[in-house]
């Protein structure tokens, strides 16, 4: 059995009187990659936001490599450096250069020298094929360039866990598959990825595990032939029915 | 009234003008200066999670935008002196001028801050998600993050609020203060040229906002870039 990067027990969080989760009990393994499918407005994203504390949990605890990141007096920030996040809307820094977009977090923090920062963010860009963007304002790049970038940002960080929160929901179809293949090529390196998808193709050629998730609780959770081809639970069942 | 009218009022009235315009112009820029620290002050305080700072930020800023700036002028120019004599026994004086500054300051600086807590709450909630989740806290986040996406927002508002206190300098003629209008009622009160003189402090107001809105909206296509 791998190491247990992220082990999430009891897992509650409501806004106001609405609860959003009901109690999640998930383990992510070392280099495993865990895709979460469900409706929307089931409660995956909320979920994939409390791993790194981006909304604060009611109840339930959440262990980063051993360390809780629900206790009061949590190291956030540390936890964080090491897990990296990609978002919907990609979030780009809109007034610093797309390098600059990825050299500022380290050089800020003083984990890396500019010059570091540079090379590593160039290696970065030229992974994701853009290194002749760097100069570049993220204005001026397309929505699956900015997502390459954002997640070359987050991988500047040096993580060893990436989350991804719909990554290519807010994209024009033929801009899927870059942004896909270039998540793809990080699962095949051993990245320990979470992420909520309604990429089912995706989910299901590269996922270690699918977890479904409806009305704030894990339905269903296994390999992606289980879920995703025989699936057990009607509610599975029926949002598959509608989204395959 | 005639074009010698014309002539005399420029011949003579021009010099107080330009007096006149000389004070509006230092008061306005002392104001605004000061305003400016008061209102990031201000707006600090009422971002704090520090309830009872919100309150008294929150608290002067509705005293300021609920009062009409005449009476605020005469509350600092004559009322408080008269409350600091009578609890300290003192002949306490304030100066026109400072009464000027202290109330056009006051009554900036909290439009100020409305304006840059506007200005940072409308930058995208994702902005600071992005910079948290690469670890990074909340004030450098905040500083190197969100700060110059605000400040860009602003801009536009901060420089129709320099043409408003800019403008609104006249109502210290009330309490007064020897500026532009000051100097044209006292020129016109021995001349009666009316329509000339103020004609004439009318156009400096127009000729000194429009340098203004120019430099600005050249300043907003820079910023666009």
């Amino acid at each position: 059995m791998a190491e247990i990067k992220i082990k999430v027990t009891g897992l509650k969080k409501s806004f106001g009187a609405n609860e959003v989760l009901k109690g999640i009990d998930l383990e992510v393994a070392q280099g495993e990659v865990m895709c979460i499918i469900g409706p929307s407005g089931s409660g995956k994203s909320t979920l994939l936001r409390c791993l790194n504390r981006l909304e604060e949990v009611t109840s339930g605890e959440i262990l980063v490599d051993g360390e809780s990141i629900t206790a009061p007096g949590a190291d956030v920030d540390s936890i964080r450096q090491h897990m990296g996040m990609v978002f919907q809307q990609f979030n780009l820094f809109p007034h610093m250069s797309v390098l600059e977009n990825l050299t500022w977090a380290p050089v800020q923090l003083k984990l890396k020298t500019p010059d570091e920062a540079k090379a590593k963010a160039m290696q970065l860009l030229d992974r994701v094929g853009l290194a002749e963007k760097a100069d570049a304002m993220p204005r001026s790049l397309s929505g699956g360039q900015q997502q390459r970038v954002a997640i070359a940002r987050a991988l500047c960080m040096d993580p060893d866990i990436m989350l991804f929160d719909e990554p290519t929901s807010a994209l024009d179809p033929e801009m899927v598959c870059e942004v896909l293949d270039v998540m793809r090529e990080l699962a095949a390196e051993g990245m320990t990825m979470v992420c909520v998808t309604h990429e089912m193709g995706f989910a299901h050629d590269v996922a270690d595990r699918v977890v479904f998730v409806d009305g704030g609780v894990i339905c269903e959770q296994g390999t992606p032939a289980e879920v995703l081809d025989h699936p057990q639970n009607e509610r599975t069942k029926s949002f598959l029915s509608k989204v395959l | 009234m005639g074009l010698a009218e014309l002539a005399q009022t420029f011949d003579e009235a021009w010099p107080l003008l330009l007096g006149g315009l000389q004070m509006t112009t230092f008061v306005t820029v002392l104001s605004l200066f000061l305003a400016l620290f008061l209102g990031i002050f201000t707006c600090l305080m009422n971002m704090s999670k520090f309830a009872p700072l919100r309150g008294i930020a929150k608290f002067y800023i509705w005293i300021i935008r609920g009062t009409p700036m005449l009476v605020q002028g005469f509350y600092v120019y004559f009322a408080l002196p008269q409350l600091i004599q009578l609890v300290t026994g003192t002949n306490f004086r304030i100066d026109v001028v400072t009464a000027t500054v202290f109330t056009m300051t006051l009554n900036a600086g909290a439009y100020m801050s409305e304006i840059f807590r506007g200005s940072i709450q409308s930058v995208d909630k994702g902005q600071m998600e992005a910079a948290r989740s690469l670890g990074v806290g909340y004030a450098p986040s905040m500083a190197k993050i969100i700060i110059p996406q605000a400040i860009r927002i602003c801009l536009p508002s901060l420089v129709n609020q320099v043409i408003i206190t800019l403008k609104d300098s006249t109502i210290m003629y009330a309490i007064g203060l020897p500026e532009i209008m000051n100097q044209a009622k006292v020129y016109v009160g021995r001349t009666f040229n009316s329509f000339s003189t103020y004609t004439l402090v009318a156009l400096i107001f127009l000729l000194v906002t429009s340098l203004l809105m120019v430099a600005s909206s050249a300043l907003e296509k820079r910023i666009r870039k």
